[in-house]
């Protein structure tokens, strides 16, 4: 038989809960807030880690939320999740990456996280848990991280030097893939021996847009998705690539010669970080999410599936080759003296409009 | 009667315009309006500017990239009419009685996807496709050695539209052929012309709108396509469609000069239909 609630009965339960909560103390108080949320958890994420391949990575949260398994809208980039959320999405979560930390810290569209509810943050590297601070608060929660490198097939390529002017060497024309991204201007800074080329004067940047364009030619293929970059190297089309480890993980599997080289002049490092949507109907859960996809778990499953690295300390992947590819057991992998860590790039509209420009000449 | 008559135009005419209205030009005007600046994806204060406008008529790389784009689709246009008017010329004027079957078989391939045809070119195209693999097989290619060229470049580009586009073509060119007065043919006999000179002097004036009509079908979407070359055309094959998604979404967002790239890709679109409107016009009245 149904029965209906009265006002009376409601403001009986409320009392309740909230006397329960007190009793139970934060943790007690997380509960009562959770079982307040309503409506599924929305996830704007990149293609593979939702529910078309990357289920591992929320197992956990999925066990202990069985009614509320997650949502997700799949992001094709930053600028595109950027476009997304202006436009009207309202996702809970969101996974940019640490160069665009700051931007979206200030940019009025996230807020920072309760970290005293995100039990597995102990385990996380100290540095990617600093890098997704901003004024002291945690804006990002670290998740994947990997590298910005050179792969190439040893068996075709012999590189002059360790640099990142191999995707400039003129005897491999046709052969080699840049990256379609805003990373391409970065690189190029490093190589012309740019002070800081994440904010490169406007004589600085017309210089690396100029030596782009006159390279151009070079290029066979601009990757924008991992899976179009395999297909050509994996083929044989492309010799050299701008790459990620996955990369190299799977160049190996397909069991080609092949070298993911650390350029002189230092790879930028990447991490990946989880963000909570300013206005958000669901923090509890987004919580429970992110406190999910850094577990012990979840990075090991990871690390092992799709060849990047985890902030969580604890996780390791079966692969000797990967773990010494990340030096995952250097807990300063992604700073220096190793690699750049990726970070903001204060004049990205400007970048981006040169970018385009070299693709259009 | 006709006040009934007027009602019944008004009601026919008033959902397909009022659809055309809400789902073409206010999106249009939508658009207009985001590269003026008068509507901007970001809240910061934003008003009327023509500074994406300005920057766009003063871009080289911009109108280069465009005008590379026009040249593909013009050779795409070309190759698919030439290609396209043979078989439509034997479909409609050899006589043979199994014409609808054939037509059937050259629309065949749209009964599967689009993208699937684009990706099975790769397949055919790649340094181990079906091409490389027979001139290895062959000897005229080290196997080592691939002609790898084929894909990835703006050749595959241009290969693959015409491929698509051919049997789209050759359709307006068999209703145009088809319909063609039999009888002009064997005047022209009787009065002595040879194949060829009725071919040169009826056939093939008659048959121009539906020429000009498939040239058209071609050069317009191919001017602003995107897919094709995002699948195989690499660097070399970037086109103008390219830049416009790419403005949108990648690196940062830049809705202005994308939205006005867009509007000039449209307002050539434009032209280019009222002057093929204005051109089967006249043939029609010729």
């Amino acid at each position: 038989m149904e029965r209906k609630l009265t006002r009376e009965d409601l403001l009986k339960l409320g009392v309740a809960a909230g006397g329960a909560a007190l009793a139970a103390g934060p943790v007690g108080l997380a509960r009562a807030a959770l079982s307040a949320e309503s409506g599924r958890l929305q996830v704007l994420d990149w293609a593979g880690y939702g529910n078309d391949g990357g289920q591992a990575m929320f197992a956990q949260y999925v066990k202990s939320h069985p009614g509320n398994k997650p949502q997700f809208t799949y992001m094709t980039n930053e600028s595109d999740a950027l476009a997304k959320l202006h436009a009207g999405l309202k996702p809970d979560i969101f996974r940019p990456y640490v160069g665009w930390t700051k931007y979206f810290a200030t940019s009025g569209l996230v807020q920072p996280w309760d970290t005293h509810l995100i039990s597995n943050l102990k385990n996380l590297n100290p540095a990617m848990v600093k890098a997704g601070q901003y004024n002291g608060k945690q804006y990002g929660i670290p998740a994947d991280w990997g590298f910005d490198k050179i792969l190439y097939r040893s068996d075709k390529v012999k590189p002059k030097a360790k640099s990142w002017g191999l995707l400039f060497d003129e005897r491999y024309k046709g052969k080699i893939a840049w990256f379609d991204d805003l990373g391409m201007l970065v690189a190029t800074g490093l190589y012309l021996g740019v002070k800081n080329p994440w904010n490169q004067t406007d004589a600085e940047l017309a210089r690396t847009q100029k030596f782009l364009k006159s390279k151009k030619h070079l290029v066979r293929l601009m990757w924008a998705s991992e899976s179009n970059l395999w297909e050509a190297f994996g083929s044989g089309e492309l010799w050299i690539a701008y790459a990620w480890p996955n990369d190299w993980v799977q160049m190996k599997k397909k069991k080609l010669k092949v070298v993911y080289m650390s350029p002189k002049e230092k790879p930028v490092a990447w991490v990946g970080m989880l963000m909570l949507l300013k206005d958000t109907p669901r923090k509890q859960l987004a919580h429970a999410y992110a406190n999910a996809w850094v577990s012990t778990k979840s990075g090991k499953w990871l690390e092992d599936n799709y060849g990047y690295g985890h902030s969580n300390t604890h996780a390791r992947p079966s692969s000797a080759d990967l773990a010494r590819v990340l030096q995952i057991a250097n807990p300063k992998a992604v700073g220096l003296p190793n690699a750049y860590l990726d970070r903001d790039i204060p004049r990205r509209a400007l970048y981006a409009r040169m970018w385009e420009e070299v693709k259009a000449a | 009667m006709r006040l009934r008559s007027a009602f019944a135009t008004t009601t026919l005419l008033g959902f397909p315009v009022a659809w055309l209205v809400a789902f073409f030009l206010v999106p249009i005007a939508i658009v207009a309006l985001y590269s003026f600046d008068v509507y901007s994806l970001f809240p910061e204060k934003h008003g009327f500017t023509l500074a994406a406008w300005r920057a766009f008529i003063h871009s080289s790389v911009y109108l280069g990239l465009f005008w590379k784009s026009v040249n593909m689709a013009l050779t795409v246009s070309v190759v698919v009419v030439v290609l396209a008017y043979p078989l439509a010329y034997y479909l409609a004027l050899s006589g043979t009685k199994r014409k609808y079957v054939l037509l059937l078989i050259l629309i065949a391939p749209f009964l599967t996807s689009y993208l699937l045809r684009v990706l099975a070119w790769k397949v055919i195209l790649g340094n181990n496709g079906v091409l490389n693999s027979f001139l290895a097989w062959t000897g005229i290619r080290s196997p080592d050695h691939p002609v790898s060229q084929l894909l990835y470049s703006r050749f595959a580009v241009m290969l693959v539209l015409a491929y698509v586009w051919v049997p789209f073509v050759a359709l307006p060119m068999f209703v145009s052929l088809d319909t063609l007065d039999r009888r002009l043919l064997e005047a022209a006999a009787d009065l002595g012309a040879s194949r060829w000179q009725a071919f040169r002097r009826v056939t093939l004036p008659l048959s121009l709108p539906g020429v000009a009509a498939g040239f058209f079908f071609v050069f317009i979407p191919t001017l602003g396509e995107f897919v094709t070359p995002s699948l195989v055309g690499g660097t070399s094959g970037y086109m103008y469609g390219n830049q416009i998604a790419d403005l949108f979404s990648t690196g940062f967002p830049d809705w202005e000069t994308g939205a006005v790239l867009a509007l000039f890709l449209l307002a050539v679109v434009t032209v280019l239909t009222l002057f093929f409107a204005r051109f089967t016009r006249v043939q029609e009245a010729g």
